[in-house]
């Protein structure tokens, strides 16, 4: 029982990583109806960004080099990935440059940082705490809170300021909201700055509890598709509930029958969502007029 | 065919039989083996990203179980060649079905996802299967004995160019019959598609299995090929390869995937040899450099436009020289070319080779099979699929309630329809008639209500499914297959005549020949009868407004339908057109076809109505005779917005 506890516990943390990438392919879903297949690349080049920046300064001030850092790679990746796709309206040559920039990052990355993982500095002290009896790091607790901060934040964000009521205008009708005289062009960006600025930002918070290094997003940004699938693309209790269900889902698996087999559940439940319900646990099935 | 093309084909299989003589050294012969096996893959890949247009990122994963099958077969259970070919075909559709089944039931990019996602697990589950697969040690196998000969890495060759020959007749046969035209058809109108009974999904999912079944093919020569097989192979890696293969050689064609299979085995081989690397990239800066120096100077292009491919060329020549070492970049380059491709090259080399041929010599290009038959009065009807029951109405919608949100766009609405007869749905501009429409034909699901057609209950049932039941529909917003020919599009809605099975089109048997020629016949006799004879073989995005609107009847009328719904068919027509137009829908009538029909000219909806069921706001606010609406006070307040009396 202790063990399962602890389990789930890890597999909080890990869920939470997976929801905050996931809220990141939201944001760019919603107001373009496009994904980046290279969030993955986003959040380990804000790890490495982060890994570098350290070096300098302390864990704190580096979060807002890497936020900056972030949000300009995502305009990188609109400008000269989505946006040209858009203009076509072809999703095919939007998932095909995405996924050529994310090769190209990854490449790139490889080639500055190295091939080798790295460890990263964890800015708070390493030893677990105890909560009768299961061991949490004070790191976990950080990738939780601070995950739910970003998130809460944009959310805010988008309800309450005038730029964010043009994002929400965007992602419900983009004909309507150009007409409008909302720049939609401009909120799609935006939108990828964000996404690209979260991921970033789970990069530097998942980096001390991981090893760091060119091929860690790979793997994250996929398991984080599935979370977005199964939790639905529009749902952002959805991504929380899918996150962690992936997440306690793979430690417990790893734990009870075997590592090399924890990335199997996930692909496995996001079958089953589809073939169930396929707009996703949380999802609203949307409506297409003819 | 053209003997100008069964020549060349003949001649291009001799050069192909003969190669190895020219090249006899085994390494040579090692990597066009390769580049058949992969040809062989991309001509299946091409099927799901070129005509259905959905990416699967799942292929070297596909391509894996392929090899894998072969592989456990003949290493765990000694299963001889001949068998384990023919089982990683089966096995891998298979996994082709799993995947697609459930990623494509909703439309965006769910089906990249999954691919994307089952190809990591599949590496994973290869890795760890140690039990099957031997896990990352790998499997070793050897090539098959036949009559007691050992086949070498040249005999294998031939069995490689066989397999090749073979995929690319078979594919073409399927692209080229109804099954093709049904791929196509989805990716230019979705709805129509459904419309015309070929289930969108149905035929999707059959694409990818399809597919699967060549890469499982694909794969189980691979395996044969190299004698040794480990899980790395099948990485991501590979999947991009091949999709950039398939853009790059041009989608749609059945050449373009052979030249992009060339590319990119022989791809790692140029980028291995650093010297070749910077002869190739200097080359294409100096083109690109001279390219747009002349399109600038022609004017057919600005500098602005030309920039951003200079500078990438530019970058690229130079950093050949920077370079020591040029793999460790190999991914950056792939990732550029994509780029590249993408957006200077959407139709690939193919495309691009055709777009010039198109330039200086048209008439070279056939991009539609031209259809001859001339239709008549005899062939236009025929017997219905579904006969009607007699007693009774044909079509009885009860209480149904459309409900968007807090809008209720059809409120507690009845219908009935009876049948032989020409049933008007009339009202205002947002009064819920198209919504009916589409509620009656599956698109939308009603929130409450029944609808039973021919006695028979069809709430909640997919557009295709009712399509087939026979009810047949035109669109407000029309919505041809805009790229193909007029009688291509009626070719669509004949789908439901093709009861001929995928072996049939590929031994294009006599039952397959009987009916392709009924067909058309019935095809080209629709088109008569809605005037269109003449522009039988144009493309329908090139009609003009009223004729699309036509074509549209006859699409429909060839569904063999027992009810028929036209949405407002006399929109954009002139007025001898409206006239003709009358006349066609009594002619219908006298058939035994029902209608239903929305429309906005009060002069039609009078002089061919038998029944007028008025609509305002979501709810009916009157039925009856034309006469009887027309006189009616509530119509004419909604109408006119304001009461009889204050008029």
């Amino acid at each position: 029982m202790e063990i399962l506890a602890q389990l789930i516990v890890s597999g909080i943390a890990l869920g939470m990583i997976y929801a905050v990438i996931a809220f990141g392919y939201q944001l760019t879903f919603a107001t373009s109806s496009t994904l980046n297949f290279g969030q993955g690349e986003a959040l380990m080049l804000g790890a490495l960004v982060g890994l570098t920046l350290v070096g300098y300064m302390n864990y704190w001030l580096m979060i807002p080099l890497v936020l900056i850092f972030g949000a300009l790679q995502g305009v990188f990746v609109e400008r000269v990935g989505v946006l040209p796709a858009l203009k076509t309206k072809s999703e095919f040559g939007w998932i095909m440059t995405t996924i050529s920039l994310a090769i190209i990052f990854k490449n790139v990355a490889e080639n500055i940082w190295g091939r080798d993982d790295l460890t990263f500095p964890s800015p708070l002290p390493t030893s677990p705490l105890q909560f009768f009896g299961i061991r949490v790091l004070p790191m976990e607790i950080l990738v939780v809170f601070g995950a739910l901060a970003i998130m809460l934040a944009v959310e805010i964000f988008n309800r309450k300021s005038i730029y964010g009521k043009a994002v929400v205008a965007t992602s419900n009708d983009r004909d309507a909201a150009g007409l409008m005289g909302i720049n939609t062009g401009m909120v799609i960006t935006f939108s990828y700055a964000l996404s690209s600025m979260t991921a970033a930002f789970a990069g530097v918070l998942v980096a001390p509890l991981t090893l760091t290094g060119a091929t860690m997003g790979v793997v994250l940004g996929l398991k984080a598709f599935a979370v977005a699938i199964i939790g639905g693309l529009n749902s952002g209790m959805g991504v929380i509930v899918g996150g962690l269900l992936l997440g306690i889902a793979e430690t417990t698996t790893g734990y009870y029958i075997s590592t090399g087999y924890k990335d199997v559940p996930g692909l496995f439940l996001l079958l089953l969502v589809l073939a169930i319900k396929p707009a996703g646990m949380f999802g609203k099935s949307v409506i297409k007029k003819v | 065919m053209s003997w100008i093309k069964i020549i060349s084909i003949v001649l291009a299989i001799i050069v192909a039989a003969v190669l190895p003589t020219i090249w006899p050294n085994p390494y040579y012969v090692h990597l066009m083996v390769i580049i058949g096996i992969y040809a062989i893959l991309l001509l299946g890949l091409d099927i799901v990203v070129g005509y259905v247009g959905e990416v699967s990122l799942g292929h070297a994963a596909l391509f894996g179980i392929g090899s894998y099958t072969a592989g456990v077969l003949h290493f765990q259970l000694a299963v001889p060649f001949l068998l384990a070919v023919p089982a990683s075909i089966v096995v891998t559709a298979f996994f082709g079905a799993l995947l697609a089944l459930p990623a494509l039931r909703v439309n965006g990019p769910y089906l990249a996802m999954v691919t994307l996602a089952f190809g990591t697990i599949i590496q994973i589950l290869i890795n760890e299967m140690t039990f099957l697969t031997n896990g990352p040690l790998g499997l070793s196998i050897r090539k098959p004995i036949w009559f007691g000969h050992q086949i070498t890495g040249a005999d294998y060759y031939y069995i490689v160019l066989f397999a090749l020959v073979l995929t690319l007749f078979v594919v073409q046969r399927i692209l080229k019959s109804h099954i093709g035209r049904a791929f196509e058809a989805l990716h230019d109108s979705p709805i129509a598609t459904d419309c015309m009974g070929v289930s969108v999904y149905g035929y999707k999912v059959y694409a990818f299995v399809l597919s699967a079944g060549i890469a499982g093919l694909a794969g189980s020569l691979f395996t044969y090929s190299e004698e040794y097989i480990s899980p790395n192979t099948y990485n991501f890696e590979l999947t991009i390869l091949f999709l950039l293969a398939v853009i790059m050689g041009g989608r749609k064609t059945r050449i373009g995937p052979m030249l992009g299979a060339i590319i990119i085995v022989m791809l790692p081989n140029v980028l291995s040899d650093i010297e070749l690397f910077r002869t190739i990239a200097t080359g294409i800066a100096v083109f690109t450099v001279a390219y747009a120096v002349y399109a600038v100077a022609t004017k057919q292009g600005t500098v602005r436009q030309m920039l951003l491919p200079l500078l990438v060329t530019l970058v690229l020549a130079a950093s050949g020289y920077f370079m020591e070492n040029i793999t460790e970049h190999r991914l950056t380059i792939f990732g550029v070319m994509i780029l590249f491709v993408v957006y200077y090259l959407p139709n690939g080399i193919m495309g691009f080779l055709r777009s010039i041929v198109l330039k200086y010599r048209p008439q070279w290009i056939h991009r539609h099979e031209i259809v001859s038959e001339q239709g008549d009065d005899a062939h236009v009807w025929s017997v219905p699929d579904h006969p009607v029951n007699a007693s009774g109405y044909l079509l009885e919608a009860k209480n149904i309630l459309m409900q968007f949100g807090g809008l209720k766009a059809l409120n507690e609405v009845n219908l009935q329809v009876s049948k032989g007869t020409v049933h008007g749905l009339i009202g205002p501009n947002g009064s819920g008639k198209s919504t009916m429409m589409n509620v009656l034909t599956g698109i939308y699901k009603p929130t409450a209500g029944k609808i039973e057609f021919n006695r028979k209950n069809i709430t909640g049932a997919t557009p295709s499914s009712i399509a087939a039941a026979g009810i047949a529909r035109t669109f407000q917003n029309v919505q041809l297959f805009g790229e193909m020919t007029a009688i291509e599009n009626v070719l669509v809605g004949l789908h439901h005549t093709y009861r001929h099975s995928l072996l049939d089109v590929v031994f294009h048997t006599p039952r397959c020949r009987r009916e392709k020629n009924a067909a058309r016949m019935r095809a080209a006799s629709l088109l008569y009868f809605v005037g269109l004879s003449e522009l039988a073989n144009e493309e329908a995005r090139n009609l003009p407004y009223g004729k699309q609107r036509l074509l549209e009847i006859a699409r429909a009328l060839a569904l063999n339908p027992s009810l028929l719904l036209l949405d407002e068919p006399a929109a954009g027509l002139t007025a001898p057109d409206i006239k003709e137009l009358i006349a066609m829908i009594n002619k219908i009538r006298e058939h035994g076809l029902t209608v239903i029909l929305i429309e906005h000219h009060m002069d039609v909806v009078m002089s061919i109505c038998d029944t007028v069921t008025v609509l305002d706001f979501g709810q009916k606010i009157a039925e009856g005779t034309p006469a009887e609406v027309q006189s009616d006070e509530k119509v004419i307040e909604a109408y006119l917005g304001g009461s009889v009396e204050a008029a």
